[in-house]
Parts: structure tokens; sequence; C-alpha cells
């Protein structure tokens, strides 16, 4: 066994007691040390992906050597590592932008608590991530939702709050659900290892008996994923939460845990029940009309919002439908699309959050439009960096988003009856996020009087004066644009990794 | 000869932002820099786009005809992929006359407006993507240099800065994203629909796949239509154009109005002739409502020009009204009407070129806007005078001048296409429009000459200099020798129709 095959399991481990390190360190340590273990675990899953690349196949690793019903396996695939990697830099790039907002929002006695979280999170995101035991998932799952909660109220005031206890009920009910959508499953199988439950599953199939029970399973398992990652009509914690949070919670959130619970998602398709099984069952359907829903009115609320904030967060139900529609399309291809988009929108949405706060910090602090005019001149590169997130939001070539509306078009075409749903979603989507990103754009770019710029006392930043979110900025949008010219490279790792999925 | 297409596309868009960049790098951005700075300029400008031309024109006709070269792979089976046929010649050559001879204007008129480093920073970006708009052998090329070239004339427009100037710049931005998305909205379905997403004369929509979905098809391409008429002006999209036209400088309005809008007409020809085919729209609604829309917009755009007092609004809907005499054109799907159209696209090029720097000459040397302030204007600068109503009889279509050739054919076209009552309907719109063109173009050349009673005592010689005229002679001779010279222009136009219809 190659000593890389343990860096999973490392990840694992470093970022868990990255936890309980950060309770003891002060502050500021506590910042340098998640820093550092981010930067450590991508580090270590980019060595993974590349030794999965060259091996070609997926292996398992058993936790301390126990076999199956008593050990804990884990199991390693390129796609399970791409996205490892895209996680980890795209939390390393919202935690760099967001810095100087945490040091404002968060009294400074609670700084540690934050890193806590964060790297608690992370950990049960790559646990989320390589975990080939349904258990297992379900005890990450909780750990995620747990920091994740923290992550929203850590900012102390009462919108935080409100919105951190709604997040909790929201969430709960869905890993409720999760919960005994694994217990009928382990009930019908009598497994918690995946690739056991597969072959069980197969039998209940084959034999007839029991398919209604397992419908149940799959559909309480879809549903409570659904909630938890905001599928319209469960999306209406996420406004508030990803609203008035301090920003790289927003990012990592809006990003990062609503991703972690579609890949699991997307790991229960393939890999629990069998991809043949859910295309089958009518399961699908029902997330495809959810996710077409979602496409369409997370657009048309996105557009009523007078906050910038708020209007990112409901894109990013729009968003979160796309995926599902994907899903739903019930073809390979369309996975590929909707992974394609979970990769591409973790880096858009968290790219807008960042820049949307460099706007709204020269704007005194305020994120309603009508303070924005204007605001693209006065932090200059937020500015031009909204705009990248706005054109590859509403997909220009050249940047992520036109990449993967195009895979989901591609997959559409390929679908018999399907096709036409799909299209025309995706054209009213399409125009109505140009409808409501370019109206930003345009306000952002729309001059302000000097009076008024005095008396509501506006500043001005220049992109050297906050180093850090600067740089952030600009690998953001270095990585959009190359997810838009080199996204085939990604794709074809995408398909491999769904291969060896299954 | 593939890498001869790569550098000259890529030549002017490196050097162009090589300058952008040079420009961040500097520290006092607003300092007027040196005659000697500008000079170094505008002796890199002038090299690049000579050489971009030289490039560019050799690859279109000393290769050997059917080319290919692919950049890279956008996605699987979708290539970034460049081709040359017989229409991305045609382009291209016009193209590169008028953005060398507008490049000459600017070396000069720049320097009334400022920040010319910015400006021509972006003006070589957008020539490098111009050309490989024109050479584009794929839709999805065609698409993302079509959205490349929307984001990098932005800037051409706001280049004053003023707030007037960045509304309507974000005017611009809106209705053509706005349209392109309408566009892509139809790609996604020839890309079912189609046997290849490369341009094929003819089309190469499969027909057993679109059986039974012929409703959804024309829709799509309707759409499709509409969106790629929003760049050319078409009804009912046409607002961005005297909305951007004025506040733009000179040179700026000038390619806009001759080479941008004729980028829409590309798209379109592409779309209805390479991919879908001319047949599958023929005698459905499609055909008549783009008949009805273009039609109308000829004649909305020439009465709305008449009525016009603000001189570059006025041009700018002139061109809504001639963008669409080449719209018509196409809608007929009738070979003789798309060779009109074709020559119509080059002769308006060259014709609205030159309007524009006429005006841009008004506003460089004496500041007029307006049309009240013009008369007399001829007696201060005869020569310029002369220029303007050489491309003013062209554009009425006054024969020998150019545009009698191309609305001859448009009309001809119409008349034997079997479109009902569009037949003769059409020809008597082109007729009243051209007396309303006459109406707003000659009028200024009657007054410029002969004034009247606003006549001066006497007139100071306002005549601009050789680097400005130049160009505008250049400009207004072509119009004036393709009319009387046009048969290799018409059997190269007629070849290409024929060869799609």
């Amino acid at each position: 066994m190659a000593f890389v095959q343990n860096f999973p399991f490392f990840c694992i481990i470093l970022t868990l007691f990255g936890g309980p390190l950060s309770s003891i360190l002060s502050g500021k340590a506590a910042k340098y040390v998640n820093g550092g273990i981010i930067s450590a675990v991508g580090a270590m899953n980019v060595a993974v992906l590349a030794f999965v690349l060259r091996t070609g196949e997926s292996y398992t690793y058993m936790m301390g050597h126990f076999p199956a019903p008593w050990g804990n396996e884990i199991r390693i695939g390129v796609l399970e590592a791409v996205m490892a990697v895209v996680f980890c830099i795209i939390m390393l790039l919202s935690m760099l932008g967001g810095i100087r907002e945490r040091e404002q929002h968060i009294e400074d006695s609670k700084q540690n608590l934050y890193y806590i979280m964060v790297n608690l999170l992370l950990s049960s995101l790559i646990a989320l991530i390589y975990t080939n035991d349904l258990f297992t998932a379900y005890v990450f799952v909780e750990i995620n939702t747990i920091s994740a909660c923290g992550l929203i109220m850590i900012r102390q005031n009462g919108r935080t709050i409100v919105a951190g206890t709604r997040y909790m009920i929201m969430s709960l009910l869905g890993s409720g659900m999760l919960l005994l959508g694994i217990s009928f499953l382990y009930g019908l199988t009598g497994q918690l290892l995946m690739s056991n439950i597969k072959e069980s599953v197969e039998g209940i199939v084959a034999a007839g008996t029991y398919y209604r029970p397992l419908l149940v399973a799959i559909g309480l398992m879809s549903v409570g994923l659904a909630i938890k990652s905001a599928l319209f009509p469960f999306h209406a914690w996420l406004p508030d939460a990803y609203g008035y949070s301090t920003v790289s919670s927003a990012a990592i959130l809006s990003s990062l845990v609503s991703k972690g619970y579609i890949f699991l998602l997307v790991k229960i398709f393939y890999r629990v029940i069998g991809f043949d099984i859910i295309r089958n069952s009518r399961i699908i359907h029902v997330l495809f009309v959810f996710g077409i829903l979602g496409m369409i009115m997370g657009s048309v609320d996105a557009i009523r919002q007078n906050s910038i904030r708020r209007m990112i967060a409901y894109s990013s139900v729009a968003q979160i439908g796309y995926i599902y529609m994907g899903f739903g399309l019930g073809t390979t291809v369309g996975v590929v699309a909707s992974l394609y988009h979970v990769i591409s929108h973790a880096a858009t949405k968290s790219l807008l959050f960042v820049a949307g706060s460099g706007l709204t910090e020269v704007s005194d602090g305020s994120t309603r439009f009508l303070d924005l005019t204007g605001a693209g001149y006065r932090h200059k590169l937020a500015g031009i960096a909204f705009t990248v997130g706005s054109l590859a939001m509403v997909g220009i070539p050249i940047f992520s988003g036109f990449i993967s509306k195009l895979l989901f078009a591609q997959a559409a075409v390929g679908h018999h009856y399907k096709t036409l749903p799909t299209l025309i979603a995706l054209a009213i989507s399409t125009i109505l996020n140009t409808v409501y990103f370019m109206k930003t754009v345009i306000r952002l770019y729309t001059p302000e009087k000097a009076a008024v710029i005095r008396e509501k006392n506006f500043c001005t930043i220049h992109a050297w004066q906050e180093p850090v979110k600067s740089a952030a900025l600009i690998c953001f949008i270095i990585v959009n644009v190359i997810l838009g010219l080199r996204s085939e490279t990604i794709i074809l790792m995408i398909e491999r990794g769904l291969q060896m999925f299954g | 000869m593939s890498v001869v297409i790569l550098l000259a596309i890529l030549l002017p868009m490196v050097v162009g932002m090589a300058l952008l960049l040079v420009l961040a790098a500097k520290k006092e951005k607003d300092a007027q820099p040196t005659t000697e700075e500008l000079k170094r300029l505008h002796i890199t400008v002038a090299a690049v786009l000579v050489a971009t031309a030289a490039l560019g024109l050799a690859a279109a006709w000393l290769g050997s005809g059917d080319e290919g070269v692919t950049l890279f792979y956008l996605m699987k089976d979708i290539p970034v992929y460049f081709r040359i046929d017989e229409l991305g010649k045609l382009y291209v050559t016009f193209i590169s006359i008028v953005w060398v001879m507008v490049g000459m204007y600017s070396f000069v008129y720049m320097s009334h407006e400022g920040k010319e480093q910015r400006f021509f920073g972006y003006y070589l970006i957008v020539y490098g993507v111009l050309i490989a708009l024109s050479f584009s052998g794929n839709i999805v090329t065609l698409y993302l240099f079509y959205e490349l070239m929307t984001l990098a004339t932005v800037p051409l427009v706001l280049h004053n800065g003023s707030r007037e100037a960045i509304m309507a710049a974000l005017k611009y931005l809106f209705y053509s994203m706005c349209g392109a998305y309408m566009g892509l909205f139809g790609i996604f379905f020839l890309y079912r629909y189609c046997d290849t997403l490369e341009f094929v004369p003819g089309g190469s929509l499969n027909m057993s796949l679109a059986q039974g979905h012929g409703t959804i098809l024309l829709i799509a391409v309707f759409l499709m239509i509409l969106g790629f008429g929003v760049k050319g002006g078409m009804l009912p999209m046409h607002a961005w154009l005297p909305t951007a036209h004025p506040v733009a400088p000179s040179p700026a309005s000038a390619v806009l109005s001759g080479i941008i809008v004729k980028s829409g007409v590309l798209a379109t020809i592409r779309v209805v002739f390479f991919m879908v085919g001319a047949d599958f729209i023929r005698g459905t609604w499609v055909q008549t409502a783009w008949m009805t829309l273009t039609l109308i917009t000829v004649f909305m755009g020439s009465l709305l020009a008449f009525r016009e007092k603000v001189f570059k609004k006025r041009l700018a809907y002139s061109t809504v009204s001639q963008a669409s005499y080449i719209l018509f054109g196409l809608s007929v799907l009738q070979p003789q009407a798309m060779t009109g159209a074709l020559l119509h696209t080059v002769f308006h090029a060259f014709i609205k070129t030159a309007l524009f720097l006429t005006a841009g000459v008004f506003i460089f040397k004496c500041h007029k806007t307006r049309v009240e302030e013009l008369p007399g204007i001829g007696r201060m600068m005869p020569k310029t005078l002369w220029c303007f109503t050489f491309a003013s009889l062209a554009l009425v279509g006054i024969p020998p001048a150019s545009g009698f050739i191309s609305k001859w054919y448009l009309a001809q076209g119409a008349l034997q296409a079997k479109v009902g009552v569009y037949g003769w309907m059409g020809p008597v719109v082109l007729l009243a429009s051209a007396l309303l063109t006459a109406g707003y173009l000659l009028s200024v050349t009657t007054k410029g000459f002969f004034p009247g009673e606003a006549a001066q005592e006497s007139y100071e010689d306002k005549e601009p200099s050789m680097g400005m005229l130049l160009p505008l002679i250049i400009l207004a001779a072509l119009t004036l020798l393709l009319g009387i010279f046009p048969n290799p222009l018409i059997g190269f136009a007629g070849r290409i129709a024929s060869s799609v219809m």
C-alpha cells in the first residue's frame, strides 16, 4: 500500500483534531492553524487525486485494518478526490476573503470558536466525501449541521439567531428523514456498508418482495438531503442564513455545505442503491419537477430583493434547482452536468459573496441596492470581481457558468421527453438571471453624485489596502476563468470518477 | 495557413491587452501623455493594424480554400474552431478596410477625447475578436466571440466616462445580452436537431429528427432571429442604437454602425442559411413575421431619422433603417435578394463609416452636434462635405453610386420571390424609405453649401488635416467606385447566395 493512500484518513483526523486544538489557542493563532490545516488538507488531496488518476481505479481503506461489519471503511476514487480538492480551495479562498469582516463581526473572545467550527465543518465535509459507510455519513451530516449552525450564529445579532434557529429546525428535520431512510434500509438489508447494501438491494429488487419499502427509504433519504441542501420549496431557511451571517460563513455555507449533502445524495444514488434502480423509480421525476420550479422561483425571488446579499442567497436556490434538475434527467450525462455545476457554482457563489462584501464595505455597510450605486468605482477590484461572477452566473462564454449551461442543455437534448421542459426552464431562468445580475452590475457602475457620497459616509478602498482579500478575489476570478476555458479536463475527471463510483 | 489565421486573431488582442496592462500599471493614469509617448503609441497601433489587416487578408485570400484550425476544445466535441469560407472572406475584407481607415482617422480625432491608450487598446482587441467572429467555423465559436465583442465594445461606448455615456453603455450591454441569450436558447435546440454545429451551406438540419417538432423549432429559430437582430437594430430591440451612438467617440460610433451592427447580420446569416437552412422557414409564419418586422423597421427608422435633430442620432436611426434593408433581403429567402443584402452589408459599412467620420469632423473642428448648426458648413470645409454628399448619394441609392446596385438587387429579389403581398410591398417601402433618406441626408448638404439667410459674410477655412481627410476621401471614393465597377463583388456575393439556396 502506497503511503499516499493514507492521506484521506489523515485529512479527516487532522481536521477533526484541529477543532479541539483551536479551542485552547488564541483567536489569532487559531486563524493561522486553521489556514495551515486547510492548505495541508488541500495539498494532501491533490496528492491523492494524482495517485488515483495514475492507478486509474478506486481503492478502499479500512480504518485500523478491521474488516467491514466491525471496522469502518472509506473509499477513494477520482470523483471524491476532485471534490475534496475543490472544497479545500474554495474554503481557503472564502476564509481569506472574509478575514476583515470576521474580525469586525465576531467578538474577540469568540474568535477561536469560529475556527473550531470551520475545522469541524471541513472534517465532516471530507468525511462525507470519502466515507463508504452509511451510518458514518449520518454522523458527519450531524456534525456538519451543528458546525454550520455555529457559523451562522457566531455573528451575534437578533437576525442571525433567528436565522440559525430556523436553519437548525429545518436541517434537523432533514437529518431526521435521512436517519429514517437509513434505518429503513438497514432493516431491509441488514447492512450499513455502502457496497454491501447495494448487493442486497439488487437482490430485493430482483425478488420484488420489499420494493415499496425500498422506495420509501430512497424517498426519505432524497427528501431529507434535499431539505438540507435547500431545494425549492424547502429553501425558507436559506436567505436569512446566508443573508445575515458573516461573509465567509455565507460563502462556505452556500458553496460547500449544501454541496456536501448533494454529493452524499449522488453517492446514495450510485453506490448505495444503484443508478438503474433510481432511474426506474419515480423519485427522480419529483426531483426534476422541484428542480425546475426552484430554478424559476429562486430567480423570481432574487429579482424582488432589495439587498444584494439576499439576492445572491436567493440565486443559490435557483442554482441548486439546476443541480437537482440534472439529477432528475436520470442520465449519467445529467449527473455529470450537475456535478460540474456543483463545482462551478461553488466557485462563483463564494466569489459573489466575497465581492459583495467588498462592495457593501465601501457603502457604509449597507447591502441595499440604492446605497450600492457607483460602488464599483469605490472598490474597483470588488466591482470587477462581482461583474465576473455575474457574467459567469448568467453564462457568458469563457466563464464557468456557460459550460454548465451547455452541459445541462446537452444532457437535456439527449433525453426523449424531458428535453423541452428543461430547455424552456433553462431559457427562462437564464433571462431572469440576466435581469437581476445585470441590474446589479448596472447599479454598481451608475455614477453616484459626490454630495451623496459625502453625506452617506461612503469611502473608497483600493485593492492594495486589503491585500489578503484582493488576493482571494483574484484567485477566485482565475479559478472561474480556468473552469470556463479548461473545463474538458474536469469533465473528463468527473466522468471517470462516476465510472469508478458504482 | 492555420498559423496565419491564429496570428491575425491573436496579434491585435495581445497587443491591445498589453496596452491596457501598461496603462493599468502606470501610476498617474490621468496624466496627459507627452507628444513623444503619443507618437510611440500611434506607431505601435498603426503597425499592428496594418500587420493584422495584412495577416487577415492573407489568411482569407491566399489560402487554398477550405481550411480549418481548431484552437482548443471548449468541451468534448465542441471545439473553438475557425474555418475560412466565402462569407468570412467577404467580412474580413470589408472589416479590415474600415478598421484601418477608422484607426488612421482616430489618431487625429482622439486627441480631443483623450485617454488614447485605453481607446486604442480596446480598439485593437475588438479587431481581433471581429476577425475571429468572421472566421468562426461553428455556432459555439461564433457565440463565444459574439459575446466577447459585446464586452470589448462597451468600453468604447463609455469612453468619455460621463454619466450619460455609462448609462448608454449599460443599456447597450443589457440589450446585447438579452439578444444573445435568445440566440443561445436556439443554439441548444440546434445542437439536438442539426447534424453538426459546424456551418454547412444550406443548413444541416436533420429532417428525420425534426419531424414532429416543427413548431418548437420554428419558435427557436424565430427567437434566434430576434436575438441576433438586436445587434442588427431590428425592431423591437433597436433602442440601444440611438442611445449608444451619440455618446461614443465618433470613430467608435462609426465602427459600431459600420461593423458591429453587421455582426448581428453575420450571425443571422449563419443561423438561417448555414444551420437551419432556408427551406425550413420558407413560407412559415417565421418568415412572414421576420419580413414584417424588418419592413416596419426600415420605414420607422427612416422616419425617426428624418425627425431627429441631433446629427449623430440621426445617423444612428438611419443605421436602424439601413440594417433592416439587409435583414429584409435575407428574410425574403431568395438568392437575388440575398445577393442584394450582402452587397448592402459591404456598401453600408463603407457609407455609414464615412458619414460618422464626417460627423466626427464637425464635432472635432467646430463642436457642432446638431443639424440646425450645420448651415454653411460646406463653405468652411468643402472637401469634407463633398465626401459626405457622395456617401449620402450612395446611401439614397442614386446611380451610379453603390447603394443603387444593392437596392436594385433587393427589389428584384423581393419581386421574384413567392412571398405574396410582401413581393411588391417590400420594394415600395424601400423606395419610400429611400426618399426619406434623401430628405434627411441631402438637406444637410444643400444647407451646408447654400446656407441662404443664415449665410455669413466670410467663412474661415476649417478643413481638417490630411490624417482625418484621407480616410474619409478613400471611403467616399470606395462607395462610388464600387457602384461603377460592381461586377466582381456582385459575382462574389451571388456565389455565396447561390451556394446556400
